[in-house]
């Protein structure tokens, strides 16, 4: 077949040496950067670009580096949610619902196997998605229009009231918060300065990693100074390695998380967080019985496969059209033009080279990054060993140095401690952050495909429901409420505990 | 109690959000305005605000006096890490806040003292030699 | 540096010996995230200066987002006024934000050392498109203004949106308010909606949907250039159909108000340099850039020009009271 035989030329590029080197260096180096809190995809791309262009790269073998580098973030983002319950990224903040629990159990080995395999998982599919169908998919996702954007974010907050939390008040509050705090900054479509009280700093809005590793990061030292120092870690190392019979248990939540993630990543608006949202609601609603939340293996997959599976798909609007589907892919197509290679529907038939020795490197990537990561999770367990009193003031400077790095804003840093009191105050007072984050995330482009739709018609708020694709995301949604009123009065009504040690 | 002072919190908070979103206008090109989305999101904040400070159901339990004051602690520790990172540059400024946050989580002073000489250079050379983030060095105070 | 590493001394020899640091390096900021044209500005000529010898080592890209330019703007404003080293990048849609009281500070606070490049407008339908020149599209915005829904990658009031409006009215349209534009995140994310049926015509650079034109998805009404462009001379201008109307993004650089002539001038001199050299004209088709020297005074004068044009172009359309 025609495709097979185009990825067996793909093969024979990402079969040189110098990409085999740059596959397992790029993973290595992106597992590292994803697992930094503060640093996330986009910077671990952004700051390879120079060293590719120090070593004079080509094209082909610069995007087989970033994208092992955009792999592996994805890989690495989970070790420290679970590990240390703080998202090494945006997308692995649905990873600290069920995996932080699981390493307070103790089983934190189990969780890193289940999740890696996991990824493994959502990345393959995504892959031979890529492989097989990526110009058809392409041309699907160009029908979908802000009205239908709208309709999909309309879902994820209708589907997240459950995710976590004993008063759905509480939940609906945090989310609202992070709505509100989403909308501070240059209103997109006026140039309005909103919420901004006259500081420039503010104008761009809160950066998610620096919102995100304050609530979870730093509120996690203010918990921890509550009781007097033991000099302990914080959280028992436990085994050392992982049983085969829990990664098992996650197979399948891998499955349907990887569909669930690879859709949300083809749609150029939609992204890998909302992969990973999307995925964990999905699943909890299909398999909770009082679980989740308390570490179950399958809240650990299904995000995992989820965020893996969308940056895998994030790849075809890339690649097929030239449309970054995310921070990451506009960092490697800027690249690709300072490379003279032109990003739009003529790359797959002017640089076939390119296309598929991409393709066949990620292939490649992800038995790397598999391999790399299972042998490596009785040294990331160790960390828990380490005294509390060591690891997290790393963290914190860890932390203050990725944000810092970037944006040369030291007040940034400032908003980052706020965030810190902000989470410490919210877990006390029993509100889950995890909602404040998706609000912060996915509220802006929410507003804007609500606001581009009624630029489109002037106005008129029917356009919200002409869209044939809106009417069916609204029926899913639906249809998704009611199932899961169902399920819960089926008995299974246990409420499900909080995901914050403070309580 | 705490339930009904973070209710108040938010209605106050949701409440002044929504006001200000009154002076948000942009008469041209844009149909729905900046003003909208802030009411739809504010105005569902202020009645569950409102009906927490009406109907609490948890109470949290904060530390007590020694707590606070370690948190406290911390908080100042941190505002000043990020306040003195220019001025003091990096490698002094973490040195700092990684042994006074060590300090306080119950480090061994000694090994706190050798973490912390350790880890600011270490991660210096990390971002800015390894990964080529610049950063300041040595502070405008030193320079 | 040699003060700064007498500071170091203090903190130990052994420290020294770490951290020598190798000469200072010049530093390009780009005042946005990573993967915008500012960006690209500063990662392509930082690279080719030092690939060229300008500049000793590499030059150093920071980015500094926030604002469209704004918090860097302010940044060097405060901080950095005087440091010689450094560059700035910017483009036309900084000077409309300038224009526009949108900055902490009107042009006259920096210095403009050059530009190297512009990229330019185009209007651009779908292949399938009803509309098939620029007259009929004028034609039907005349008849009925809320007829075809617009776009491109600015907000409304920005770059993309004014250059549509200054054809609008040059091709007789009067009531440009009523005109539907749509903001989208970039011009190929406007170009697929437009390609999905969303949205009638995109307002942008050529060089962000240059991939579509050749591809052959696109129609493309008007270059807003002078004359035809070198990399596609086909495309017909909107001056060669009768409108009066030109609409370049310009890729260029500023620097601190407090810069010492000599600094500035050292600047304009290697930038001068790399304009000439092959590489950076090869660089700049290529991205989709047509090469335009404006340097030093030539420059200054140019960007207080065009920020008065903006600034009388946003007040009569209505973008600013």
């Amino acid at each position: 077949m025609d495709i097979l035989s185009l990825l067996w030329d793909g093969f024979a590029v990402a079969a040189l040496p110098i990409n085999l080197v740059l596959i397992v260096a790029g993973c290595f180096a992106g597992t590292l950067i994803g697992a930094l809190p503060g640093l996330g995809p986009v910077n671990g791309v952004a700051i390879l670009i120079p060293l590719t262009f120090a070593f004079g790269l080509d094209a082909t073998s610069s995007m087989i580096l970033l994208s092992a580098v955009y792999y592996g973030c994805m890989y690495g983002g989970r070790i420290s949610a679970i590990l240390l319950n703080i998202p090494g990224d945006e997308p692995a903040i649905m990873t600290t619902l069920d995996g932080y629990p699981m390493a307070r159990k103790g089983q934190a080995a189990d969780a890193l196997a289940i999740s890696g395999v996991a990824s493994f998982i959502g990345a393959t599919l995504a892959t031979i998605g890529l492989t097989l169908f990526a110009p058809m998919l392409a041309k699907a996702a160009i029908y979908f229009g802000p009205a239908d954007y709208f309709a999909l974010y309309v879902m994820a907050f209708a589907t997240i009231g459950g995710i976590s939390g004993s008063d759905p008040r509480k939940t609906l509050l945090a989310a609202l918060l992070g709505l509100m705090l989403g909308t501070v900054g240059l209103d997109p479509s006026t140039g309005v300065a909103r919420y901004t009280f006259g500081s420039f700093n503010l104008y761009d809005g809160f950066d998610p990693i620096v919102a995100l590793v304050g609530l979870f990061a730093l509120s996690e030292i203010l918990f921890f100074l509550e009781e007097k120092a033991h000099g302990g870690g914080l959280v028992p190392p436990g085994r050392v390695f992982p049983r085969l019979t829990r990664v098992k248990e996650g197979i399948g939540a891998s499955l349907r998380g990887s569909v669930i993630g690879f859709i949300a990543g083809i749609l150029p608006g939609a992204g890998a967080s909302l992969g990973a949202v999307m995925s964990y609601s999905f699943e909890k609603r299909l398999s909770d019985k009082g679980t989740f939340g308390d570490g179950d293996p399958r809240g650990v997959a299904a995000p995992e496969a989820g965020n893996n599976a969308a940056s895998g798909g994030a790849l075809i609007p890339m690649l097929t059209l030239g449309v970054p589907g995310s921070g990451t892919t506009a960092v490697m197509l800027a690249m690709l033009i300072s490379l003279n290679i032109q990003p739009g529907p003529l790359l797959f038939e002017r640089s076939p080279d390119l296309v598929w020795g991409l393709v066949a490197a990620l292939y490649l990537a992800n038995f790397v990054l598999l391999i790399l990561n299972l042998p490596l999770i009785g040294l990331f367990t160790r960390v828990l060993g380490l005294p509390a009193w060591g690891l997290m003031p790393l963290v914190v400077a860890i932390s203050y140095l990725g944000v810092y790095a970037i944006t040369h804003a030291a007040f940034d840093l400032l908003v980052m401690v706020g965030f810190g009191i902000l989470g410490f105050v919210l877990r006390k007072l029993d509100f889950s952050l995890v909602p404040v984050v998706l609000g912060l995330l996915l509220g802006m482009d929410m507003e804007n495909n609500l606001r581009r739709a009624l630029s489109i018609s002037g106005g008129d708020f029917t356009i919200l429901l002409q869209s044939p694709i809106a009417n069916v995301i609204y029926l899913l949604t639906a249809g998704f409420l009611v199932l899961s009123l169902w399920l819960s009065r089926r008995g299974s009504a246990i409420p499900s505990r909080l995901e914050t040690p403070g309580d | 109690m705490s339930d009904r002072l973070s209710g108040l919190f938010f209605f106050l908070l949701a409440a002044g959000y929504v006001w200000l979103s009154a002076g948000y206008t942009a008469g041209f090109g844009d149909p729905l305005g900046p003003a909208i989305f802030p009411r739809v999101i504010g105005i569902p904040a202020v009645i569950l605000g409102l009906s927490l400070l009406i109907w609490p159901r948890h109470d949290a339990v904060w530390a007590g006096r020694a707590g606070l004051l370690r948190q406290a602690a911390a908080i100042t520790i941190l505002l000043g890490y990020a306040l003195l990172l220019e001025p003091f540059g990096f490698v002094p400024a973490t040195f700092s806040a990684i042994l006074g946050l060590g300090l306080l989580m119950g480090a061994p002073p000694l090994r706190g003292l050798l973490m912390a000489a350790l880890a600011a250079p270490g991660l210096y050379l990390l971002f800015d030699r390894l990964m080529g983030l610049p950063l300041p060095l040595i502070g405008s105070w030193f320079g | 540096m040699i003060l700064k590493l007498s500071g170091l001394r203090a903190a130990g020899l052994g420290a020294a010996m770490l951290f020598a640091v190798p000469a200072m390096a010049a530093e390009c900021i780009a005042p946005a995230d990573p993967g915008g044209g500012w960006d690209f500005t500063c990662r392509e000529v930082g690279r080719l200066l030092s690939a060229e010898g300008l500049v000793e080592g590499n030059v150093q890209v920071t980015n500094m987002p926030g604002g469209v330019g704004a918090v860097a703007f302010a940044n060097v404003a405060g901080k950095r006024a005087d440091d010689g080293d450094l560059l700035v990048a910017t483009s036309t849609v900084g000077i409309t934000q300038i224009a526009q009281g949108k900055y902490p500070g009107g042009v006259d606070q920096m210095r403009w050392l050059a530009m190297l490049g512009a990229d330019v407008g185009v209007i651009a339908v779908a292949k399938d498109s009803d509309i098939q020149t620029l007259d009929d599209l004028l034609g039907r915005l005349k008849a009925d203004p809320t007829s075809v829904v617009t776009s491109g990658s600015s907000g409304a009031g920005g770059w993309d949106h004014i250059r549509l409006l200054l054809l609008a009215e040059a091709g007789g349209v009067e009531a440009l308010e009523q005109i539907r534009w749509v903001q989208f995140d970039g011009g190929s994310p406007a170009v697929t909606q437009m390609m999905g049926g969303q949205v009638g015509l995109v307002s942008t650079d050529l060089g962000e949907i240059k991939g579509f034109v050749e591809s052959g998805d696109i129609r493309v009404l008007a270059v807003l250039s002078d004359e035809p462009i070198s990399a596609f001379p086909d495309l017909p201008t909107a001056k060669s159909q009768g409108y009066e109307v030109t609409g370049y993004n310009w890729r260029g650089f500023y620097t601190g108000g407090g810069v010492s002539d000599d600094d500035y001038n050292a600047w304009v001199e290697k930038l001068k340099t790399l304009y000439d050299s092959a590489a950076w004209q090869e660089t700049a088709r290529a991205s989709g850039l047509e090469p335009i020297w404006r340097g030093g005074d030539e420059f200054n004068d140019y960007v207080a020009e065009q920020n008065e044009q903006m600034a009388n172009i946003s007040r009569e359309i209505g973008v600013i009271q």
